[in-house]
């Protein structure tokens, strides 16, 4: 995608440009011709056809060219089942190098990787047995099969036990393997789970993705918890140069760059391009300019009002917002004594109007971002199901809300609330990310609502939302979970007695029953309704209140092809060996 | 000079102490370096977390981890990053490097600038060239940073599109391909080099111009000037060896003082430029509470300032014979 030119005419160019800079600073205008509307139309499709969009077939693509995509952290370690490692950007990174089970689509679904897959299966309900067979022209970039032995290797590393130092980022669904077995030269594989684990499709998934055992073999005794340990940290502090993908990488520059090149031994469709190369820019409101100079082609940064106008600007290029799997919600500390009563709970969510808080901020600039209603699937998720409207949270009908504290016993005296017992209704403190204007807004909004009822609440930013959280110095949070395509485990977490997410320490042993049994299932469609009949109990218990999807944002030039959003832990790259130049 | 030099470092040793002191003690008490292990979702098994506690030494007693961190410098050791597999010590280094290389060209060019503006300004004062140097030192002066970095951004890109070839760069200090062969290489790094060196040489250039001019009139007016020009010396004599070199003096001990807080105040034109450097490096250690990464930016700063202090006030007495140590 580099412009050439000859050496002398450049020289030329270099010094003129220089007088024009110092002289003139002329710039200001946007430096583009464009007149304000969207050039670019490749994603026009992406709304309908999120899985197929901007696609085009291999015939109509250039041969080779140079791809290079913002990524806005520094990659400090390279392994991605590390707790460390296991950063968005590092996995953007990686996607064409490592290969995996399954990973999510656009539709926010997730699918078996057919490259590295034969098939996937749950052969067996009791005890829970998957069969995995692995394609046999799988090979690692060395020539060595992609083979159970990989499986083996990081189910050790990660189920807790066999390797207690590993540093792990997650050791759900792994913890309940029984065995890994390989049979058939280790192209099958075969898992036995201890307990049931819904979610089974979780396991060696592109989030935590596979590394090559034999590897791992040469940096430590993969047979004692030491030599796991090492070969763990070992994938965690040196750059792969082995690839199960499309891509391997060629060079990294730390702070600066990672460039990947074709993987000679991958077995599947041969990537177009001669080069990706990862830029990193850590400092997203310098995207756009990057953008629109070519130094990048492709950007995937949090969308703002500047920036997403900005780039809607520059000519030749496409945008997109998506939604993706984040969601904003406001959190009740039900250890704060007032908040222990349900109905004021209920009265303020309430009070709260989602429609005029999304219209206020993302709204902004999409139209696209709609009140949630569930705190476990995205609309585009299978699952979903509204179980927030028949409550009436979240609508602003401050009427509604009053009858509630009324029917409680709660009584209005001047503009200040009385509880039951005739003690006024104490402030309570809503806190929020310094330095995020959106929810400083979101906030000051939930306030206001709050005034209506009497009910005077305090407004102060955290810069330590994970330490608040877990220290309980709030009365109120407003901050975002990332749903998963893998939701059951996740709910779990998040929402039963004494669990790590649990912040706000609610308590229902309806709820605790339905979500472990829902998480220890091995029929999908009936785990998916034990979550939804939880979070109906859940939502008119008033605990977490689901704003919005928090809306994702991708910028590419318009000769590009197969590049798509993807607004899952996958992000953009997902099918990145299947990017190109469109000829012409 | 010898004796004055040490007793000045020596003096130097206990600000150092106390000042990582109050630092040390700020940065490990503001924030706590597990929060991003503790946000995640789902969370990260209990014993993933404490062993991160114990590797950062969050299991010590304060005092204790200063006492370990200062006895550890003299052993070059930093300390433990919450990212395991950074040396800070190697990091924080080549971080500076990077910092260096924009600074030192951006302080050349706003010296060379300085000087030539600030002597024609006083040469010929209170005249239309004197004026609009004035005019355009105070017009730097009062513009942030930031905004003139992304206007020179704009600049830059406007002018790719006038002449219709990639020049100028707004990312970097160079490409990552560049095809051809060194000439091309040299072109690609002086189109990275351009506008963040003019927008960090011409913040300088403005300050600078304004001391130049007023060492040069004080020079100018002075009894052994009009004495040279009176015994018949040529205008321009008397300008460049009698008047400039004496006018020099106060400019040279300011740049000294100055390129210390220049080096850590870069950080704005690294972020807008992507110079991962220096600065940037202090702003992702507070980010993500990484203590001993803040503390080792520190150390290098500090000993970079103090040692340019101390140069300052040698230079002042190796350019003027008057002044001596003792």
């Amino acid at each position: 995608m580099l412009r050439s030119k000859s050496g002398a005419a450049r020289a030329a160019a270099l010094v003129a440009g220089a007088a024009l800079v110092l002289s003139a600073c002329s710039g200001g205008d946007g430096g583009g011709d464009g007149d304000g509307a969207q050039t670019g139309q490749i994603f026009a499709e992406c709304d309908a056809n999120p899985n197929e969009c901007n696609s085009a077939p291999a015939d109509q693509l250039q041969d080779g060219g140079e791809v290079t995509m913002a990524l806005e952290k520094d990659i400090a370690n390279w392994n991605l089942n590390s707790s460390e490692g296991n950063v968005f950007e590092t996995g953007m990174a990686l996607k064409g190098v490592l290969p995996s089970t399954f990973s999510s689509n656009p539709d926010l679904k997730f699918a078996m990787n057919e490259d590295v897959l034969e098939s996937a299966e749950q052969v067996s309900t009791n005890p829970q047995t998957i069969e995995y067979k692995i394609k046999q022209e799988a090979v690692w970039s060395d020539g060595t099969p992609i083979s159970a032995e990989d499986f083996i290797y990081i189910w050790k590393t990660q189920n807790g036990k066999d390797c207690p130092d590993c540093a792990v980022a997650t050791t759900a669904g792994y913890d309940q393997v029984r065995s890994v077995e390989g049979s058939d030269n280790g192209k099958t594989v075969t898992v036995t789970y201890e307990k049931p684990f819904t979610d089974w499709q979780q396991l060696w998934e592109s989030g935590q993705p596979i590394y090559p055992a034999h590897i791992a073999k040469q940096h430590g005794d993969l047979n004692t918890p030491a030599g796991l340990k090492s070969a763990f940290d070992w994938f965690g502090a040196n750059m792969p140069t082995f690839s199960g993908g499309p891509y391997k990488i060629e060079n990294f520059q730390k702070n600066r760059s990672l460039t990947l090149v074709p993987n000679e031994r991958w077995w599947g469709e041969k990537p177009k391009l001669d080069r990706v190369i990862f830029r990193i820019i850590t400092d997203a409101a310098q995207e756009p300019t990057a953008l629109q100079n070519n130094e990048v082609q492709i950007i995937y940064p949090q969308p703002q009002v500047d920036l997403v106008n900005q780039v809607r600007n520059i000519p030749n290029v496409s945008s997109y917002v998506g939604l993706g799997l984040t969601w904003e919600h406001f959190d009740f500390n039900l250890d704060t004594p007032a908040l222990k009563d349900k109905a004021l709970r209920q009265a303020l969510f309430t009070a709260v109007d989602r429609q005029a808080l999304i219209d206020g901020t993302v709204g902004q600039f999409t139209d696209k971002v709609e009140p949630l209603n569930s705190n476990n699937f995205m609309p585009q998720q299978e699952g979903y199901e509204d179980v927030i409207s028949e409550t009436g949270q979240g609508t602003g009908d401050i009427e509604k809300a009053k009858q509630i504290l009324t029917d409680a016993g709660y009584q209005q005296q001047g503009d200040r609330l009385m509880a039951p017992n005739g003690q006024p209704v104490p402030e309570l403190s809503i806190r929020y990310t310094t330095g995020n204007q959106i929810r400083q807004d979101s906030s000051e909004l939930f306030a206001q609502a709050a005034k209506q009822l009497g009910v005077t609440v305090n407004v102060s930013p955290t810069d330590d939302l994970g330490g608040t959280l877990e220290s309980g110095e709030y009365d109120i949070m407003l901050f975002a979970w990332v749903a998963s395509p893998y939701p059951f485990a996740n709910a779990v977490q998040n929402w039963t007695t004494g669990q790590g997410n649990n912040f706000g320490n609610y308590s229902n042993p309806d709820v605790d029953r339905l979500l472990n049994e829902a998480a220890a299932a091995t029929d999908r469609q009936d785990a998916l309704a034990k979550v939804n009949e939880a979070n109906r109990i859940m939502a008119k218990d008033a605990y977490v209140l689901p704003l919005y999807q928090k809306p994702t944002f991708i910028a590419a030039y318009d000769n590009l092809a197969n590049v798509r959003n993807n607004s899952t832990l996958d992000g953009p790259v997902y099918n990145i060996g299947q990017w190109g130049i469109r000829q012409g | 000079m010898l004796a004055y030099s040490l007793r000045r470092l020596l003096i130097s040793v206990p600000i150092f102490i106390a000042s990582t002191f109050v630092v040390f003690l700020m940065a490990a008490l503001s924030g706590n370096p597990l929060n991003r292990l503790l946000a995640i979702s789902p969370p990260p098994p209990p014993q993933t977390i404490e062993a991160e506690r114990v590797r950062l030494h969050l299991d010590q007693p304060i005092f204790e981890r200063y006492w370990n961190w200062l006895t550890g410098l003299f052993r070059g050791d930093f300390g433990p990053s919450t990212e395991s597999t950074m040396d800070i010590g190697n990091e924080v280094m080549s971080r500076y490097m990077v910092t260096l290389r924009l600074v030192l060209l951006a302080m050349l060019l706003a010296l060379i600038l300085a000087i030539i503006a600030g002597v024609v300004s006083a040469v010929k004062q209170y005249s239309g060239v004197d004026y609009t140097f004035t005019f355009i030192g105070f017009l730097f002066l009062a513009m942030p940073t930031f905004w003139f970095a992304i206007l020179l951004k704009e600049a830059g890109i406007s002018f790719n599109n006038a002449v219709g070839e990639q020049v100028l760069f707004t990312i970097g200090d160079s490409s990552v391909y560049v095809a051809g062969g060194a000439w091309d290489k040299v072109l690609d790094t002086a189109g990275h080099m351009i506008l963040p060196t003019i927008s960090l040489a011409l913040l300088s250039f403005a300050a600078w111009s304004r001391f130049q001019r007023a060492a040069m009139l004080e020079v100018l007016n002075s009894d052994y000037v009009r004495l040279a020009r009176a015994k018949g010396l040529r205008r321009g004599q008397v300008m460049r060896k009698h008047a400039l070199r004496t006018a020099l003096i106060p400019l040279t001990t300011v740049t000294a003082l100055d390129l210390g807080s220049i080096i850590s105040g870069a950080v704005v034109t690294e972020t807008v430029f992507q110079w991962q450097g220096a600065g940037t490096f202090l702003l992702e250690a507070i980010e993500k509470d990484d203590v001993y990464s803040i503390m080792a930016w520190l150390v290098i700063s500090a000993t970079v300032i103090i040692v340019l202090n101390l140069v300052a006030d040698l230079l002042y007495g190796v350019l003027d014979p008057r002044i001596r140590y003792a």
